[in-house]
This record gives C-alpha cells, sequence and structure tokens, in this order.
C-alpha cells in the first residue's frame, strides 16, 4: 500500500456511509424522512428502497437496496458539471450548489447510480448530499434518525473507531458498480449481488410492481432486466421508482447539427486541400461554411434550450469548471464560430484568399467541434454503450458524412460532383461500417449489450435501421441524384444519431 | 457564508467539540445510530428556541427558528411519538421527527410518521362541518356551524336518553388511539352504545389468550428473546410494528432466532432464520406438533407448569380424577397431544416435518426466553382462528416465558391507563343486542361487523349512529349491506361521521364533521411495546406552541385549519349540551372542580390525570419547575416503570390479607380493601367469595401469590368457561380445521388471503399521504405461477376475476414465488373510491359508478388518479394511475361463533377475468351474503341454550363499558344475578 493510503494521526475528515441490509426491513421511511426534510417533490426522490424476490418457493427472499447517492471519492458528477454546482467537499461529501446549477444534466447522465435528479421546483439538480446542512451542526442524517432498525449509519472514515469504520473495515461490504472507478463511500452490508446490479432482476410483466405501478413517464428507463435475468437464481424486481434518461431529442439533434456544423466546413476542406476543390469555389468560401455557421447556431440554441436554467447558460463560460467537457466543448464551439464568422467575414470583405490560411486554425477546431461529445459521452461514466473508443473517430466520420450530405445539396458545378458523390460515398461506406462493428461486436459490459440491443432490435429500432438504411439507399442514388441522397443521408444521421443517443441511456442503473 | 469559503476540517473539528460542550453544559446528548458525535435530536433543552440550517436554501446557511412540539403519531396503532417542528416566523408545522423522549419508539419511526406532514397540508382535506342536504349518499352538502351541528345532534341524543331510547345511540369507532377517554363519556351518557371494529381486527387472538390468561393481548419482549416466534409480520406492519421491529433486529443483533409463520412472504419472513408458509389455517396444528413433541420428549418447563397450570381443576373436571399427581396429568397431556406429529403438521401445512422439527428444538432450547406475537394474521382469518393464538401461547406455557426476560407479558402488566378525573360511576342500564347479540356469548367485543344483518333481523333503529376513525362501508366485509342500510332512514336516524378526510361511510353521512390529525388533537396513549409501562400525549402542536408565546388558548378550533376540531372538546361540548343543566346527571362528568358549574377544560382534564395518575410524573416535572402537564407537553411521553416482570408470582403483602379465606381451588379472597391503583388498565371481575370477600390471589406451593385474573386465578390450559357455556370440545388448546381447510373448498377454490399490510399505508387513513401514495398504489392478486400456468393467466398484470361466495373483483395478477401454491394473497390496504360527483380524497381514490338492482350491487371504476390543480404543485405530478381493487366489498361475513372475529380468508374461484370484465369491476348480491349471515349464525351455540346460569355472557369476560350486572341477565330467563 502506498504511504499516502495509510492513516495520517490527525487524518482529515471524510464522511463515509454504511447501510447494513442484514437490518434493513425496507420499511421505506428513510425515503420519506428524506421527502420531508429536503421538501423533494412528487416524482423524484433523493433515496428510495428498491426489492428484488429471489428464489423458488419455499426458498424464496425478498432483498432490499436503500438506493441513492453513493458520495463518490471520484464523482463523475462533479467531473462532468460545467459550473462545480456539483462539487466535493474535502471532508468527502459530494454535495451542490442550486445557485450555479445551469440544469444541464450532465452531472445525472454522468452518475452511474442514476441519483441525481432535476427538481421540478426549482428545476436544479439535487440527490443526497449526507443532509450536510443537518451534519454541519451535529446533527445526523434524517433517514439515520429515522431508521427503526438503525441501519444507516454516517461516519468518518479516517475516525478508526467509528461505527463505519469498524463496518467498512472489518465487515464484508460491497460498493455498488466498482468497475465505475467512482470509489463510492457508501458502503453496504450484507447486500445482495441481485440488487446490487441493476440487470439482475428482471422486470416483471404487466407495468406493475408489487405494490405500485412501475409508471408511465416521460423518457422513462424502464427498470430491471427485460429479458429473463442477469443471474441464474431468479430473481424478480418487487420494488422499484420510474428511472427517467436525462438528455432527450434534443440532445440527440444536437449531436447532429453539430455534424452538419463540423462536416460542413471539414468536407470542403478535406477536398480541397487534396486539390479536388478549388479554394475559390462558393462551396469552400461561403456556402459550406455558412451551413456551419448555421448549424452551428442550431447547436448553440439547443443546448441552450435543454438546460434547465437557460438564463444561465453564460455560467458555462464565465464560471468554468475544466474538467467538464460540457465547458471545454463550450469553449471549442465558441472559438469554432469565431474562426467561423472571420471566414465568412473575410469571405464576404472579397479576402476569401486568406481563408485557406485560417483553416490551419479552423480543420483543428472543426476536428474537435466534431469529436469532443464522445469524450461529453465518455463522461457518463454508466452508460457503457458510450465508452467506445472508436467514438470520437465515428463522430469525426460522421460529420465528413453529414459535410458531404451538405454538399451534395449545395454542389452545382458538375466537375466538383464526382469527388463529392466519392467521399460522401467513402464517408456513408466508413459510417456503416462502424455501425455493422458497433452492432456485430460483442459487447464488454451486460449494460452496454441490452444498450446496443434496445438500439437495434428495441424500442429504438426503427431509428437506426432509418439511420442504417437511407444512408445506405444514398449509396444507390447519390450518381443519379446527388441532392436526394444528401437529404437521404442527413435525414438517416439524424435517425441514427437519435437511437444512439436515446439507447445509451436506455438501461436502467439502480 | 456557502461551501466554497469553509474549512471544513475545523468545521468537523468544531461540531465534534461540540457533543462535549452540550454535555458540559449540562444538556441533553441523544446519541444517533452511528455513534459519533453527531446527536440525533436536538437537546431537549433547546427544544423552545433550535436553529437548524435550512436544506433547500443550501449551501447558503439560511437559519431557520424552530420549536419542537411532542405529539403521538395516528398513521397506526403504535402510537409512536413525533416532534413537531414549528416555524417561529410562521408559526406552521414544518416537518415530524421522532420523539426520543418516547419509550415505545425511541425517536424511531416508518414510512408514515414523516408523512405526517403531507396530512395535514392535504388539499382535499375536510375543513368545515358540513350537512346533508340532498339524499343520504347522493354527494350534496352545505357548510354549516359548529353551534348548528351540535345542537341538533345534542337534542336528538337529549331526546332518546329522556325517552329510554339508550339503545338508539351508538358510537362506531375503529382503531380508537387513545385510552378511555371515549368510553368514559359512553359511560357517562349510561349508554351501551360502544361499538368497535374489534371484530374485523384482533378478536380472534385475543379470545386465545384471554382464555389462557385473562387478558387479552400477548406483550412479546423480543429485545432481551432468544427465540421470536411470529405469526405476524411485525417487520412492517400491525401493532406496534415500528417499535417490535426495532426490538426483533435488536434481539437478532444479538444472536436471537426469528422464525416466522406467514403465508405469503413478507418483509418479515424474508428476515427469518426459518420462514414458515403454512397453509392458511393450520397454524395451530403445528404449534400442536411442536407442544407435543416438548411434552412427549419432557423438554417442558415442568415446575413452570406444576405452579400455573389449572392442571388440577382440568384432571377432575374433565378426566374425574381428584387428586391426580402432577405426573399423571404429564402422561394425560401427552396423550392428549398424540396424535399432534410432525408428520401430521406437515401434512396439514405443507411445511416439511424436518424444518418443523427444526422449529421445536429452538422452541424447546429458548426456554424462559421465547417471544411469541400473533394479533391478526392466522388468529384473523380462520374459522377457530383463536386456536391460534391459543396454541401460540401453549409454547409460552408450556416453556414458562410468561412475563419473564425475553419471554411473552400479558399487555396488562405492560401497560399504564391513567385514571381520570370524575370517572363515571355508573353503568349502563341496558344490554345492546345489536351489539353484543346472545347467539355470541363469548366474543370479546362488539359483533360490529353484523350490524347490517342484526338491524335486519331484529328491526333495528338507531337514532344517532356515530363513526369515527371508522370506515364500514369500505373496511367491512359485505359494505354493500352497510351502504343499503346508511342510506335507510329506518334504520338510521342520524349519521354523524367524525373524520379528518373523506371516506367511503362518510359519503353516507348526515353529518360530516372534521377531525384533527395527529398534530391537531389531544389523546393520551398505552401500549405494551416491551417490558414497560408508559403513556404517551397526543396534543394539538399549534396549540402547545402559542402557548409557549405565552398566548391563551381555550379551544383547539382556535390553532388548527379551517373549523378542524378534535374530539375530546367535542364530546364535553356535546355532552354539556346534551345536559346543560345537569338534570340527566350526565354533565357532572365534565364539569370543572376548579371552577363548578363551568364546562370542564382539557388542561383540566390532564393536568388532574398527570398530577395524581401517573406515578413518577410529578417528581419529574418538579424536578425541571414545571407542571406535570406542562412536563407533557414539553415532553410528550413517561415512563411509568421499566422491568415489570413476573407479576402473578408477586406475594400478595400482608396489608392486602385481611380475614383470609381459601376455597378448594387455592383462590385467596380477603377482606381488605383493593389498594387504590391510579393504572386502570382493563382487567376481569373476579368473583368475590360467598361472603362477599375480594379475591387477592391464589396460593401456589404454600405461598399466596397474585395469580393470574383468571376465575382459577391460574392459568387456564383448560377453560371452565367454555366448557360450561357450551363448547367442552375446544376448552383446552386444539386445532380447529378452517371453514378453508382444504376439506371444506371444492376442488377448484382456492384460499384468498385479504388481510395483509403494506409497510407504508395504514387501513383507510392514509390515502391523503402524497408521500406513501406514492410509494403504493395497488393491490394485485399474489399468485403462484404454478397456480397462474394452471388457470392460464400467462402474465403478472393479466387480470383475472376473483369470486368469492356472493360475488366477485376483478384485479391484476402478481405471479410469485412468494405464496403458496393453492392459496392467492390481495393486500387489503388499497382500492379506495369515491362515488362519480362526490368530493374526495383525489390522490387515493378512484372515482367509480355505484348501481344496484334488488340485491345485486355492482361498482365500476371509471377513472383513476393522475394530476390535478390544488394548493400544492405536487398534486399536478401524481405519475400514477392505480389505487387498488377494494375487494372487501365481495366478502360475506364470517363470525367465529366463539371470539366473534371476522374470519377474513375467503374460499374463492380465481378465473380468467372474461372478455367483458374491467379492472376493478366488483358485483355482489346482498341476499347471499345474508344467507351467508344465516349460515354462520347456525355455528352458533346461544345464550338462550347455553347459558349455565342464566346470562348473557361471562361476567368475569372483559367488555367496553360493561354495563350494570343486572342487564347481564337473559331478558327471558329466571332471575339469576349472573354467576
Amino acid at each position: 500500500m502506498p504511504a499516502t493510503d495509510t492513516l495520517p494521526a490527525t487524518a482529515p475528515f471524510k464522511w463515509a456511509k454504511v447501510i447494513d441490509h442484514t437490518r434493513c426491513i425496507g420499511c421505506h421511511a428513510c425515503t420519506t424522512a428524506c421527502k420531508s426534510e429536503n421538501d423533494v417533490p412528487l416524482s423524484v426522490t433523493r433515496t428510495y428502497v428498491k426489492y428484488v424476490d429471489t428464489g423458488y418457493f419455499p426458498q424464496a427472499r425478498r432483498s432490499f437496496q436503500v438506493t441513492r447517492c453513493n458520495q463518490c471519492d471520484a464523482a463523475p458528477c462533479v467531473t462532468a458539471c460545467p459550473t462545480a454546482a456539483m462539487h466535493r467537499r474535502p471532508d468527502g461529501i459530494v454535495d451542490f450548489d442550486k445557485s450555479i446549477c445551469i440544469g444541464c444534466k450532465a452531472c445525472i447522465a454522468a452518475c452511474p447510480y442514476d441519483a441525481i435528479f432535476i427538481n421540478p421546483n426549482d428545476h436544479s439538480a439535487e440527490k443526497c448530499n449526507f443532509c450536510a446542512h443537518r451534519l454541519d451542526i451535529g446533527l445526523e442524517p434524517a433517514c439515520s434518525v429515522v431508521c427503526p432498525t438503525q441501519a444507516i449509519l454516517v461516519g468518518d472514515m479516517n475516525d478508526p473507531l467509528s461505527a463505519v469504520s469498524e463496518i467498512i473495515h472489518r465487515d464484508a461490504v460491497a460498493v455498488r458498480r466498482p468497475e465505475k472507478e467512482t470509489r463510492p463511500k457508501l458502503f453496504y452490508k450484507g447486500a445482495d449481488q441481485v440488487t446490487l446490479d441493476p440487470l439482475a432482476a428482471r422486470r416483471p410483466d404487466g407495468g406493475i410492481f408489487m405494490w405500485s405501478e412501475q409508471g408511465d413517464v416521460s423518457h422513462q428507463v424502464p427498470s430491471g432486466h427485460p429479458g429473463r435475468w442477469n443471474n441464474s437464481a431468479a430473481a424478480v424486481l418487487a420494488y422499484d421508482i420510474p428511472h427517467r434518461a436525462p438528455w432527450d431529442w434534443r440532445v440527440s439533434l444536437y449531436t447532429f447539427t453539430k455534424s452538419v456544423a463540423a462536416g460542413a466546413y471539414l468536407m470542403p476542406l478535406l477536398l480541397a486541400a487534396l486539390g479536388l476543390l478549388p479554394w475559390t469555389t462558393v462551396e469552400w468560401g461561403v456556402r459550406g461554411p455558412l451551413v456551419a455557421m448555421i448549424g452551428l447556431m442550431l447547436t448553440g440554441g439547443l443546448l441552450v434550450w435543454d438546460l434547465e436554467h437557460p438564463e444561465r447558460f453564460w455560467m458555462v463560460l464565465l464560471k468554468p469548471q475544466w474538467k467538464s467537457w460540457l465547458v471545454r466543448g463550450g469553449f471549442i464551439i465558441t472559438a469554432y464560430g469565431a474562426l467561423l464568422a472571420a471566414h465568412l467575414g473575410l469571405a464576404f470583405m472579397g479576402r476569401a484568399d486568406l481563408t485557406p490560411s485560417l483553416a490551419w486554425v479552423g480543420g483543428p477546431l472543426a476536428v474537435l467541434s466534431a469529436v469532443y461529445t464522445a469524450y461529453l459521452f465518455a463522461q457518463a461514466k454508466g452508460r457503457d454503450l458510450w465508452q467506445s473508443p472508436l467514438l470520437p473517430a465515428h463522430l469525426l466520420v460522421q460529420a465528413f458524412m453529414a459535410g458531404g450530405a451538405v454538399l451534395l445539396i449545395l454542389v452545382q458545378d458538375p466537375r466538383l460532383v464526382g469527388p463529392v458523390v466519392g467521399f460522401s460515398g467513402m464517408s456513408v461506406v466508413l459510417h456503416l461500417g462502424l455501425v455493422a462493428g458497433e452492432v456485430t461486436m460483442a459487447h464488454p459490459t451486460a449494460h452496454a449489450t441490452l444498450a446496443a440491443r434496445n438500439m437495434v432490435w428495441g424500442r429504438y429500432a426503427p431509428w437506426f435501421w432509418a439511420g442504417v438504411l437511407l444512408p445506405a439507399a444514398a449509396l444507390l442514388v447519390v450518381a443519379s441524384v446527388p441532392a436526394a441522397a444528401g437529404l437521404l443521408v442527413l435525414a438517416g444521421l439524424f435517425a441514427y444519431e437519435h437511437a444512439y443517443v436515446q439507447a445509451g441511456q436506455s438501461v436502467p442503473l439502480a | 457564508m456557502t461551501n466554497r469559503d469553509m474549512d471544513f476540517n475545523e468545521l468537523n473539528r468544531r461540531v465534534s467539540a461540540a457533543r462535549a460542550e452540550t454535555e458540559a453544559r449540562g444538556e441533553t446528548f441523544y446519541p444517533g445510530p452511528s455513534r459519533v458525535h453527531l446527536a440525533s435530536f436536538p437537546p431537549k433543552e433547546r427544544w423552545n428556541d433550535w436553529v437548524e440550517l435550512d436544506s433547500k436554501a443550501w449551501p447558503k446557511r439560511v437559519e431557520h427558528r424552530s420549536m419542537l412540539v411532542p405529539t403521538t403519531c395516528f398513521n397506526c396503532e403504535s402510537a409512536c411519538g413525533l416532534l413537531a417542528y414549528v416555524d417561529r416566523d410562521t408559526l406552521q408545522v414544518r416537518k415530524f421527527e421522532g420523539n426520543p423522549e418516547h419509550p415505545g419508539s425511541r425517536g424511531r419511526n416508518c414510512a408514515k410518521g414523516p408523512a405526517t406532514v403531507t396530512q395535514i397540508t392535504d388539499p382535499d382535506r375536510i375543513l368545515h362541518p358540513l350537512k346533508r342536504v340532498g339524499d343520504r349518499g347522493e354527494g350534496k352538502w352545505a357548510q354549516v356551524s359548529w353551534d348548528e351541528a351540535l345542537d341538533d345532534i345534542a337534542g336528538r341524543i337529549r331526546r332518546a336518553l329522556e325517552e329510554k331510547r339508550h339503545h338508539e345511540i351508538m358510537y362506531h369507532v375503529g382503531r380508537p388511539g387513545e385510552d378511555g377517554f371515549t368510553e368514559r363519556v359512553m359511560a357517562a351518557w349510561g349508554v351501551d352504545g360502544h361499538n368497535s371494529h374489534t371484530n374485523i381486527c384482533s378478536s380472534g387472538a385475543r379470545a386465545g389468550f384471554h382464555f389462557w390468561m385473562g387478558m387479552d393481548r400477548p406483550s412479546p419482549d423480543h429485545a432481551n428473546a432468544k427465540l421470536m416466534l411470529l405469526v405476524s409480520s411485525h417487520l412492517e406492519a400491525g401493532h406496534y410494528f415500528n417499535p417490535h421491529a426495532q426490538r426483533i433486529m435488536e434481539a437478532k443483533k444479538n444472536g436471537a432466532k426469528l422464525v416466522v409463520l406467514d403465508t405469503r412472504l413478507s418483509n418479515t419472513a424474508t428476515h427469518a432464520d426459518h420462514w414458515l408458509s403454512p397453509y392458511p389455517g393450520s397454524e395451530a396444528a403445528i404449534f400442536l406438533a411442536i407442544a407435543s413433541w416438548m411434552i412427549k420428549e419432557r423438554r417442558h418447563d415442568r415446575a413452570f407448569v406444576r405452579r400455573w397450570w389449572n392442571w388440577q381443576e382440568y384432571m377432575e373436571a374433565v378426566k374425574g380424577r381428584t387428586g391426580a399427581s402432577f405426573e399423571d396429568f404429564e402422561r394425560v397431556l401427552e396423550e392428549e397431544y398424540r396424535e399432534y406429529t410432525f408428520e401430521y403438521a406437515a401434512a396439514e401445512s405443507g411445511v416439511d416435518a424436518r424444518t418443523l422439527r427444526e422449529v421445536a428444538e429452538l422452541v424447546a432450547s429458548a426456554g424462559t426466553r421465547l417471544a411469541t406475537h400473533s394479533w391478526r394474521s392466522a388468529a384473523a382469518g380462520n374459522l377457530g382462528g383463536w386456536q391460534v393464538a391459543r396454541t401460540l401461547f401453549l409454547l409460552n406455557a408450556l416453556t414458562g416465558s410468561v412475563a419473564t426476560e425475553g419471554g411473552t407479558f400479558p399487555n396488562s402488566w405492560n401497560k399504564f391507563v391513567p385514571k381520570p378525573i370524575r370517572l363515571p360511576h355508573q353503568h349502563p342500564k341496558h344490554w345492546n343486542e345489536m351489539t353484543w347479540p346472545r347467539e355470541y356469548p363469548l366474543v370479546l367485543m362488539e359483533m360490529s361487523f353484523l350490524l347490517p344483518h342484526l338491524m335486519k333481523e331484529r328491526d333495528g333503529y338507531l337514532d344517532v349512529y356515530f363513526t369515527r376513525v371508522y370506515n364500514p362501508v369500505w373496511t367491512n366485509p359485505d359494505g354493500f349491506s352497510w351502504m343499503e342500510m346508511l342510506t335507510d332512514a329506518k334504520r338510521i336516524g342520524l349519521h354523524v361521521a367524525l373524520t379528518p378526510t373523506w371516506n367511503e361511510s362518510a359519503f353516507f353521512a348526515d353529518y360530516v364533521l372534521p377531525m384533527g390529525h395527529s398534530s391537531e388533537r389531544h389523546d393520551l396513549t398505552s401500549y405494551e411495546q416491551y417490558d414497560g409501562q408508559w403513556v404517551g400525549f397526543r396534543q394539538p402542536v399549534l396549540r402547545a406552541a402559542r402557548e409557549r408565546l405565552g398566548e391563551t388558548i381555550s379551544d383547539t378550533r382556535q390553532v388548527n385549519p379551517g373549523e378542524v376540531w378534535e374530539e375530546n372538546e367535542f364530546w364535553m361540548d356535546l355532552t354539556w349540551r346534551i345536559d346543560p343543566d345537569g338534570s340527566l346527571g350526565i354533565r357532572e362528568f365534565f364539569e370543572s372542580r376548579k371552577h363548578p358549574g363551568k364546562k370542564m377544560t382539557l388542561d383540566e382534564y390532564y393536568g388532574w390525570i398527570f398530577d395524581h395518575s401517573v406515578p413518577g410524573l410529578p417528581d419529574a416535572a418538579a424536578a425541571e419547575g414545571v407542571t406535570p402537564l406542562e412536563f407533557m407537553r414539553r415532553y410528550g411521553a413517561f415512563e411509568v416503570a421499566e422491568k415489570i416482570g413476573r407479576v402473578y408470582e408477586e406475594r400478595v403483602p400482608d396489608p392486602e390479607l385481611e380475614d383470609v379465606h381459601m376455597d378448594e381451588a387455592g383462590r385467596v379472597f380477603s377482606r381488605a380493601d383493593n389498594p387504590a391503583s391510579p393504572n386502570v388498565v382493563p382487567l376481569p371481575p373476579l368473583e368475590p367469595d360467598a361472603e362477599g370477600r375480594r379475591r387477592v390471589g391464589v396460593q401456589v406451593e404454600g405461598e399466596i401469590l397474585r395469580g393470574f385474573p383468571t376465575p382459577s386465578g391460574k392459568l387456564e390450559f383448560w377453560s371452565r368457561t367454555l366448557h360450561d357455556w357450551g363448547w367442552p370440545e375446544l376448552a383446552t388448546p386444539t386445532y380447529v380445521k378452517s371453514h378453508i381447510h382444504r376439506q371444506n373448498l371444492d376442488q377448484d377454490q382456492m384460499c384468498l388471503i385479504s388481510t395483509f399490510r403494506l409497510p407504508v399505508q395504514i387501513h383507510t387513513r392514509s390515502a391523503n399521504a402524497k408521500w406513501l401514495d406514492e410509494i403504493a398504489h395497488t393491490n394485485p392478486l399474489w399468485i403462484h405461477p404454478a397456480d397462474a400456468a394452471r388457470l392460464g393467466v400467462a402474465r403478472t398484470g393479466d387480470l383475472v376475476r376473483v369470486q368469492t361466495e356472493i360475488g366477485y373483483f376483478v384485479v391484476k395478477s402478481w405471479i410469485t414465488e412468494g405464496i403458496r401454491p393453492g392459496v392467492v394473497a390481495c393486500s387489503h390496504h388499497m382500492g379506495r373510491w369515491k362515488p362519480e360527483g362526490h368530493e374526495g380524497q383525489r390522490l387515493g381514490m378512484a372515482t367509480v359508478a355505484l348501481d344496484h338492482q334488488g340485491s345485486t350491487w355492482g361498482l365500476s371504476r371509471k377513472k383513476g388518479v393522475g394530476p390535478f390543480e390544488s394548493s400544492d404543485p405536487d398534486t399536478m405530478r401524481v405519475w400514477w394511475t392505480d389505487v387498488g381493487v377494494h375487494q372487501n366489498l365481495t366478502h360475506a361475513v364470517h363470525p367465529d361463533p366463539i371470539s366473534g372475529a371476522h374470519c377474513w380468508h375467503q374460499a374463492v374461484r380465481v378465473l380468467r377475468a372474461e372478455p367483458g370484465d374491467k379492472y376493478g369491476d366488483i358485483s355482489v348480491d346482498i341476499a347471499r351474503s345474508h344467507a351467508a349471515y344465516k349460515k354462520w349464525l347456525e355455528f352458533t351455540r346461544s345464550a338462550d341454550d347455553h347459558s349455565p346460569d342464566g346470562t348473557r355472557r361471562p361476567y368475569w369476560l372483559l367488555r367496553p363499558v360493561r354495563p350494570e350486572r343486572s342487564a347481564y341477565r337473559l331478558p327471558d330467563r329466571g332471575t339469576g344475578g349472573g354467576d
């Protein structure tokens, strides 16, 4: 063990929590005490108790899991938050500040435990924060206090005499999804694998649980495993709450408009750099960059529209938390927008001759604009489908595909059609190849497998297959009616983006 | 200051030091479960002005100042302590936490405690007295003043009393949630009009315990047990869920074993070391098999059995062997139970014999640390269910684990009901045949659920009928018969519903009078939750808070929302109006002692009780420099005693022994007066000897000991009462085959368990609690996969039609391994409804259409729940649509002939829903339900035919608001005084 991991004599406070499932009776007292203490509205919750029934009569049991924020030492929500509204206090509490939350839901996407939600009253992200407002005045959290069987304990992990230290270090404890490398500080004693693994238990038929409805809410992520179960013991989800995906069609559309924005600049740049398109053409000089600019403005618009607090969008740039790819992306697309403005400005001022030099900066910015979303998605640690090393490359291909499609529609000079058709076709083929890989390769986790299945064969199959078949159809007609092919490619690209973005969020995390 | 500016190490060091500082200041540090420097509650010394940080403004440190005012939860029977946080600025309750000063709940609560705040802010609650303006049940109401309502009701009652129509007044209460207040009102009125819900609840178990020990409920000392044997689900529901769950888990952590009998997989069963899922009704066979084995192996506590069972009486009366030795008795006992082998019990219950043998070993080796519990469950489900409790307690009686540390106590020794001021001396002079019919002479509580049938049979009429925490249309079996009765002006003159919220019975009332929730009313409670005695005080917290601020509040309506009142003041005011001049001799019981001629205030009523009837409280209060009433208003609860121990083994002190007479059975009588006790917990009246000496105890092996309040003074293995009143075959603990025993079912019938509770709901009281509804809002039918496959129910959620003997209901299925094959189960906690066009609880009631043609009644669901506009933005976020199905409407009445308990289990046919069936459809023929009433009436052995002494009922049996002894005489039977 490295020296830094041993306990210093006056170690700083490090709050941790133990939930003792050898004591938990599944009574939901913690749920309502938390609602009361923190004024949590209906339809959302900071903590709840999941039930899973396992076994065959008469050897059957029910397992509970008090499900909530894990107070991760390496908290993905903190990394993903663009404004540091989600932050980790030095004493280990992952806390939040609603006054600077922009409502981007990046934290929700990032959390591998689905522990964060937008409060419908104030439109800001919240979650369990250890009842920090109580700890700081010397009181235990509301859930610990109410618990009839004293199953919820808090304490200083660095105090060897605390009850939590004793349990964490001496008992068999587990954390949820350690493979996400979040280093949770919520430890479960006596937890059952059938509850820890969100896919271990089968989702019951009929839209109900033992005494509640599964719910039919917008952007719902259905709970449990839709097939049999990810466990050879017969496990059925008996109680869960409705879960929601954070990012809706606006984010799907944003990835699309951003592909267009990047590609409409990159494709003419590529063709020009290869000598297949003269630098003096209107496609390079005005049309491509103009479409890129429009795409970029739509991208920004969608991003702001998707915020729960659109009036606070400026905080991304003025209160940046630099580890957030939303911040980094924000600066990239801002810079790219400035570059496009300069390009268009020069073009309109009649100094198009300077634009090729500008491309030394514009090219990398366009590439970054295209690919940064892969890193943004990768910050969503729980969404395994998005954790693909090929995603940056694929997004770049998609940008070229979009750019190609734009050119197919815009290009009028018959001499240019050939190269445009060729490169567009190549990008489509590359895209289809990458998609084929995504579909045919085995996925490394049950989560990714299920997400891919939802994308290809499940709820998002119509979008996915449109995303495959429309570009494929475009290949057939591209030589004869290039503009139509361009439209098919664009439509297909959006359909694919939507399937990919939504399927990535379609697997339960809790 | 926000998080960004904090030095957290410094902060945490400072907070750590705060504990030492708190203690150094002499303030109370309430340690929390985490055993760190954090407290679970603010020091009580600061409850008057506690500063906490606002969770909403966080991490800005915005302060809130609150007064912490204790009260008692009313969201089940446990009466757990609550602490209301009353905002000092707004004078509104911000939240409820537990009360660390409460000895039963010890600061902890279940989900229903914190949810209380949603009930007091429920946008659909009733805020003003309402009077019916259309036809009864039509849903048209006009707001009236309290004065108008009170004068009207009081006038009717006065006329009835003047015209000697006492039996036309009835107060029908569900779970009372209080000790003694309203019974005192009935006694003061001289009205035998108390009616309870208990025969649809705990009467079965009560009878089982009562015939053993003269006290009718068990009080297991779980915390100190070695084995806890539960016929219950006390880790999630029931009496006394939270207090018991705490102690059960505590014992488990100390190495105790837990055995749970429950046919379905409950949250409790999942924690059991042995989960036994018996076929319903076979529980007694299991206990007898364990007992039989213990007796055969001589693993019972022979000294205890010899000392404390009435075995000599049994040997003499049943075996005709005077002077038989204890060994003779043991041989007889062994023979009596020989047939109950593990194999027999396995065949009856479906639980394998090996498991039963293992459980038997656990029972035998638990010794005096065997804590058993049964409250409703099997005892409330089955014909003969009372024998489930009787055979369960047999195991305590065999192991000597009666009132021992870790054993099972009678409730009365762990309960303290302080004697009130001006306790009425009179008893009702009449006998109410509508509640205590002579066909059921041995029942412990009123035959309440038979009321519509008794009224019909005996042409009954109630001039004034109060319902309180009672919703018979919904809760009772055969609710359509109740609707028929309640809408019939020939049966009910005036129905007054006392309720905080709309309920299915209030729809059929004439007055709906809004009463407060738990934090808006006064009550006294004391329940047997461990080996100790405590008194809890429920109070209107805003009244207490504003009084602390110097205001004088003389009427709880001054602080409650709208015109919501509380029953205590209502009854006092009503009584005053019934007898304004005192001419009826009633007013005196509500007249101030301090100010003669004036109405007693609640401060005087409770102040007197706390001054005079709660030992130790005046001293504790004095130590804090406050009056006992102020002490209780401040802390909400007081522990009178702990470690009560084996009262029956106590020697009767010499001052109580005067001119002693001992009879042949060893019962000891004395001329000494009964020492005045401030604890008026109900106990059976013990017969004096022929010369009128009071019974003080029983002689056991040469010593005069307290014994048990039974006719013999011992634990009654054999009950002379049962024997003499026509049931000799059931006088000892035995196994009665239930009405749903497999031999009583047709091939295509299954047993339906309809009684189980959910951890977050409470009967019909909690549908107005949004947080609870969000968690639990439907009640699908639990069915085993094998049965589902057999019936063609392919998937969970598929509709099934459940046919009872009087009708059917259509419900969703929940296919689960958590239920025994051949048995189905449906929680009773769901299926609330309101008729179209009525107001009601929009959070938790479906809108339905009621119709009836002749004797056939139907209910069909028109609309589930959904988002709605109200003063609470949350109601727009109701995401669920279902509220479950009201199955009890389809149940016929099944009164056990001895205990009187409704036997809830149903013989049903479960079928795939028919093409026209819609979810929630209910159809019932109430002619068939009346026929079922008559069929079960045939099981009875009436006092007319079986009373050994010309009375209606054995006098010693417990009975609320006991009438005068002369009223016990059967009117057409001689002049017997009732011995």
